[in-house]
């Protein structure tokens, strides 16, 4: 395990793989995970590399497996993922993947086409037989119609001449046929039209649904019978059938003969039900036989993709018998990733040895962070606001600690802190479990993920709850209040009515003369001034917590410099902002504590208001009235001059000293290296005398610092360096006093907590509680239930999301401005389970 | 419609359709395109771009109808999504862009149906966007005036219709006339019903009729020469929405040569230009050629002005250029005749 306090120091490699060998190789990096590969030709198109066309027969099995995944999802056959993930397969194995897929897939199709065509013949004897059984009811009726038409017209047609008499008669011809349900009204109004009225069109749907063998969806269908008179209107008829795609039939003129068609129909529909059945169980069974391999052999093939894909971002150098790649991995790892390319190598059985190369580049590595499981999310929340540059101080270690703790200030309710631990505690026990049933639901996952930092929260919550002494806001009365009025001074009468009663802390009769041993004396809780009492408090503590706050994060930027070894930012950067946020917030803390020590209950009224006295100290200006704002001790005056005075020569000094050595500097380093302009030699001597104390074991650090810097200065500007350090110092100089004020969002995030918590308690469980006997009791039962709701809902989520936001943008912005410069990238590192789980989520 | 309230019913389309643009394929993706060896390397290169994996799912040796089929689908698929979650007047306009391709889809079928072509043969061939019930039918008509009664008086297309209703058989000529005195009908309506829109819609979509109203006049000018069609005739199909209108169209309507049609685009700045700048010469840009490129300017212009509806006439052709665009690639990948491959006509 890394430290976390810096990343891993990154080693530039370079990668000289044999040409057989590469393959396994990378599959082994692959399934190690600790290599970020640098793309050597990015001019190159995607179909242009070596690789491509390894790459494209990837695409064809995957297509194919989709085809196989889309007939398993139809026949709803369960996939079941495999119980481990298998091996990057051999490229031997490719091919034999690449067969089994083929013959899959052509078998597959066979089985399709027989499906279809036996569902086509199924689906026309059905059509047919629903035509021959609705035909007899056309015919009558259209007998019907025709009758009641003749009778008008003063024919005699009888029954027993029938619908062939009739037919005859009048010579109509008819076709039956079966048309889509919803196509039925326009085309009988296209019929009307296109015909001029001259036909007649009988339908009826069709009550069950059938199945459309192409796309196998079901729809429903009508069946129709059309008259008409002529050879004519029939070739019309025919043709605005097949335009609306209607399938038509033969259908036979005399009842008996549909009888006979319709039973011999039936005897077909019934053979053809049982090859149909035998079918779709052969295929139902080589669908069974594959599904459980699916998901591993989409995970192979995925990872072969992947490893052609790396493979394509190397260069071939001119004998094609070596791949040559860049990567990036870190210092340590470098034996296991050699171990790894051995193996590679073995596997394939190749005889020359990889080669794992470190250079030197000028390129920024990249930031990487070993993280576990708990140190994760905390990592995270540094990221979303920046990567840190590559060896900067990583502020998530000090996360780990400073996040749940401010957010605890704010949360402060042991009662809420409890809740929120065990529910976090229940994550991270059937952590395992959860883990495994993958879950789509964004806020569970979300919440999931930062289980660790619950937890965290949580405790220090009870922790916090305990020091405010609020639970549920009640208090606990363990050790005994400080306070206490004597009997023998108070009678119960007077301590009852007596809203206004105020007890005496220089009193022993109202005051032990020793206070509550472990946090808030539980008396505030029913005291009037309870709130003063705790702004007060709760103020004074978000200033010592804020300020120190930023003074650590001050302290890490020095730590940064010393890094780097950047002498200019210890001495024009640092220094100055150390002496202005001491000589101004440090001087508060001190008073604030001093203020606690050493004014007791006797001097409470003259006691030093501390607002009044900054103002003061910024007015130089110190009046004897009221008492509060006068001097409180010998020669406050004068030093609170100087330290002003000390803070003001700050600001200059941060906003000059750095531009005007840089520019000294750069210019010295011009006229070196125009003297040594004739020597060849004379460059690299200069380079490496300026940079002479920066030897010994940071050796190459120091090196590549002064090539960066090198680089940098060739261009540098006055101008500009004076403008970016005229933003540095406004920012920092405004932002301390700012950043002091934003603490005290943990004042006031706290207050509205415990109000909010005490309200709901005054307004809904109390109101139970003050009922007595039954009714009580019911009134407890019901009353309950919104309470609890309302305490998880609103004090719990909600306020737990404020504070949390609160505390965010605390570290965010007010400790992380101090120090970090978040101008890093994120190592990412080529890694088949990463590959995997996006496929996976597709 | 005004600004303050076309965020209520459309802005969801407006940024989406925004979106969509923004997938449009840039000059480099051409660059790229046109590198390409094989239609795999084609197919492999429009999956590094908004068409993602359109094509995965096609089993190789990919076809180039294939490609353009499923252009045609993602376009239609977009323009389905847009035109179900409208309402009007989004909805109305979005139907008005569907009509041009049923002109063209019912000019496709009759000219099939008149060369003794199945009808089952023909209907793949039809722009999906055009598409409508009664279409498969349209076979049974031999005369106008049949087609209309038949078929097309139930479809919007029935209004344009009526000034072409005869009793003459169906001939390619008839067919064409038939065509362009849809199209006039179609354009001068849609011209119509977006100045009822007004505001920027209007204003906008003003441009892009006139232009597309002007260059039917000028390419049916040019086309009729050396066909029995008489002057009267011709000077009927004119869309009179366009810049050209009225004094370019009488000049149009005299014209007898490509001379001729030239010296009436003289008077007109902006067509002016594309007849110069465009020869049958090999190696230098038709008029057709230049004609495209300054409706893709056109259009483009369309995305700089927020709360109209032009911008989604501006997709639809946009889109339309880009399918053109690929397919003339595909087609001279596939063909091994990489000469003019770079005759494409690039959007951004």
């Amino acid at each position: 395990m890394g430290s976390l306090y810096r990343s891993e120091e990154m080693a530039a490699c370079q990668l000289f793989l044999q040409a057989e060998a590469a393959y396994a190789s990378i599959s082994e990096l692959g399934e190690l995970g600790l290599v970020q590969f640098k793309d050597m030709n990015p001019d190159l198109n995607s179909f242009q590399r070596k690789f491509v066309n390894e790459v494209r027969r990837c695409e064809e099995m995957e297509r194919k497996l989709r085809f196989l995944e889309k007939e398993i999802a139809r026949d709803q056959i369960p996939m079941p993922d495999p119980k481990e993930i298998p091996n990057s397969p051999e490229p031997r194995e490719m091919i034999l993947l690449e067969t089994t897929f083929e013959k899959l897939e052509k078998e597959m199709n066979e089985v399709n086409v027989n499906a279809t065509t036996l569902k086509k013949n199924f689906l026309d004897l059905t059509e047919l037989k629903h035509i021959l059984t609705n035909a007899q009811t056309f015919f009558d009726e259209a007998v019907l119609d025709q009758s009641q038409i003749s009778e008008d017209s003063g024919h005699l047609l009888n029954d027993a001449d029938g619908l062939q008499g009739l037919l005859q008669t009048l010579r109509l011809g008819f076709v039956a046929g079966v048309v889509l349900r919803e196509r039925i009204p326009t085309f009988e109004r296209l019929l009307w039209r296109s015909c001029r009225g001259n036909v007649f069109l009988r339908q009826k749907e069709i009550d069950t649904p059938l199945e459309d063998p192409n796309t196998g969806e079901e729809v429903m269908k009508s069946v129709f019978v059309i008259f008409f008179q002529g050879e004519q209107l029939k070739a019309k008829v025919k043709k605005i059938c097949e335009g609306f795609r209607a399938t038509l039939y033969q259908c036979p003129e005399t009842a008996n003969e549909r009888r006979e068609m319709a039973a011999g129909i039936q005897t077909r529909i019934e053979d053809l039900n049982t090859v149909l059945s035998q079918s779709l169980d052969h295929r139902h069974r080589v669908l069974v036989s594959i599904a459980d391999d699916m998901k591993a052999w989409h995970m192979k093939v995925r990872k072969i993709k992947a490893v052609y894909h790396v493979l394509n971002m190397f260069n071939v150098d001119v004998t094609q018998k070596y791949l040559i790649g860049e990567c990036w991995c870190a210092e340590r790892h470098r034996s296991r990733i050699e171990t790894a390319l051995r193996t590679g190598t073995e596997r394939s059985g190749s005889s020359v040895p990889s080669i794992l190369n470190r250079m030197e580049t000028t390129e920024h590595p990249p930031t990487y962070n070993c993280t576990n499981k708990f140190t994760k999310v905390f990592q995270s929340i540094v990221d979303s606001y920046g990567v840190a540059g590559y060896r900067e101080v990583n502020p998530a270690p000090f996360t780990i600690v400073t996040f749940p703790f401010l957010f605890s200030l704010m949360f402060g309710d042991s009662g809420h802190g409890v809740l929120m631990f065990m529910a976090a505690l229940a994550m991270v026990v059937m952590e395992t479990k959860l883990m495994q049933t993958k879950s789509d639901n964004e806020i569970w996952n979300i919440f999931f993920g930062g289980r660790y930092i619950i937890l965290l929260m949580g405790g220090f919550s009870i922790y916090a709850g305990l020091m405010y002494n609020d639970i549920f806001s009640k208090s606990f009365n363990i050790f005994g209040s400080g306070w206490y009025p004597h009997p023998q001074r108070y009678s119960e009468h007077t301590i009852d009515h007596h809203k206004d009663l105020t007890l005496d802390p220089t009193n022993n009769s109202d005051y032990r003369g020793h206070p509550y041993p472990f946090g808030m004396d539980p008396v505030w809780q029913m005291s009037l001034n309870k709130i003063t009492w705790l702004n007060s408090f709760k103020m004074k503590i978000s200033i010592i917590f804020g300020v120190s706050q930023m003074f650590f994060g001050v302290i890490l930027s020095l730590q940064n410099s010393r890094y780097f070894r950047n002498s200019v930012n210890i001495f024009c950067e640092f220094l100055p902002q150390m002496l202005f946020l001491s000589c101004i917030f440090g001087y508060l803390i001190v008073l604030i504590l001093y203020k606690w020590i050493a004014i007791n209950a006797t001097m409470s009224a003259c006691a030093p208001s501390l607002l009044i006295d900054l103002i003061n100290m910024f007015l130089l200006n110190y009046p004897l009235e009221p008492c509060s704002s006068a001097e409180f001790y010998d020669g406050q005056k004068s030093f609170q001059s100087f330290l002003l005075l000390l803070a003001l020569v700050c600001v200059p000094w941060l906003l000059i000293a750095k531009p005007i050595i840089l520019k000294r500097q750069h210019s010295k380093k011009q006229v070196q290296l125009l003297n040594n302009n004739d020597e060849f030699e004379g460059r690299k001597s200069t380079e490496i005398n300026l940079d002479g104390e920066t030897q010994t074991s940071k050796q190459k650090d120091g090196r590549k610092d002064s090539h960066t810097g090198h680089e940098e200065e060739e261009e540098f500007s006055f101008g500009e360096a004076f403008v970016h350090q005229c933003i540095h110092t406004i920012e920092y100089c405004l932002g301390c006093i700012s950043h002091t004020a934003s603490y005290l969002r943990l004042w006031a995030l706290s207050l509205a907590h415990a109000e909010l918590s005490e309200v709901l308690w005054n307004m809904v469980f109390r109101v139970a509680l003050k009922m007595s006997g039954y009714t009580g009791l019911i009134a407890i039962f019901i009353l309950f239930t919104p309470w609890a709701v309302l305490t998880i809902a609103i004090l719990l989520l909600m306020e737990g999301l404020s504070a949390f936001l609160h505390t965010l943008r605390l570290h965010w912005v007010e400790f992380q401005s101090k120090f970090y410069k978040g101008d890093g990238y994120l190592f990412d590192p080529f890694r088949f389970d990463k590959i995997i789980e996006v496929s996976a989520d597709d | 419609m005004n600004s303050l309230n076309f965020n209520i019913d459309n802005g969801y389309l407006e940024g989406l359709v925004r979106g969509f643009k923004g997938g449009i394929l840039k000059q480099t993706d051409y660059l790229n395109l046109i590198q390409c060896e094989t239609l795999e390397d084609l197919k492999l290169h429009l999956q590094s771009t908004d068409y993602g994996n359109f094509l995965a799912n096609e089993a190789s040796p990919l076809q180039v109808s294939v490609i353009d089929d499923k252009l045609k689908e993602k376009l239609v698929i977009e323009f389905q999504h847009m035109r179900n979650q409208s309402v009007t007047p989004l909805a109305t306009f979005l139907d008005y862009i569907t009509y041009s391709y049923m002109i063209d889809n019912i000019v496709l079928l009759i000219t099939g149906t008149l060369h003794q072509r199945a009808i089952s043969e023909l209907i793949p061939k039809c722009h999906p966007l055009g598409s409508f019930e009664q279409m498969e039918a349209l076979h049974i008509a031999s005369t106008p005036a049949e087609l209309y009664n038949a078929v097309l008086v139930d479809t919007p297309l029935a209004s344009y219709f009526i000034d072409c209703i005869s009793e003459q058989d169906l001939d390619e000529l008839n067919i064409e006339i038939i065509r362009n005195a849809l199209y006039k009908a179609y354009l001068e309506d849609f011209y119509k019903f977006c100045q009822t829109l007004g505001d920027s819609t209007g204003a906008y979509m003003s441009d892009a009729l006139a232009f597309e109203a002007d260059r039917r006049a000028f390419i049916i000018t040019i086309n009729s020469f050396g066909t029995e069609l008489p002057k009267d005739d011709r000077a009927k199909l004119y869309p009179r929405c366009g810049k050209l209108f009225p004094d370019g169209l009488a000049a149009l309507a005299r014209a007898d040569d490509y001379e001729q049609v030239r010296a009436v685009a003289e008077y007109y700045s902006e067509y002016r230009v594309l007849f110069e700048e465009s020869s049958n010469n090999p190696g230098e840009k038709t008029l057709e050629d230049k004609f495209f490129e300054y409706e893709v300017m056109l259009m483009k212009k369309a995305f700089l002005d927020q709360f109209h509806f032009g911008i989604f006439y501006a997709y639809v052709k946009l889109k339309e250029q880009e399918s053109r665009n690929i397919i003339w690639i595909a087609e001279c990948v596939a063909q091994r005749h990489r000469a003019k491959i770079d005759s494409y006509i690039p959007i951004f």
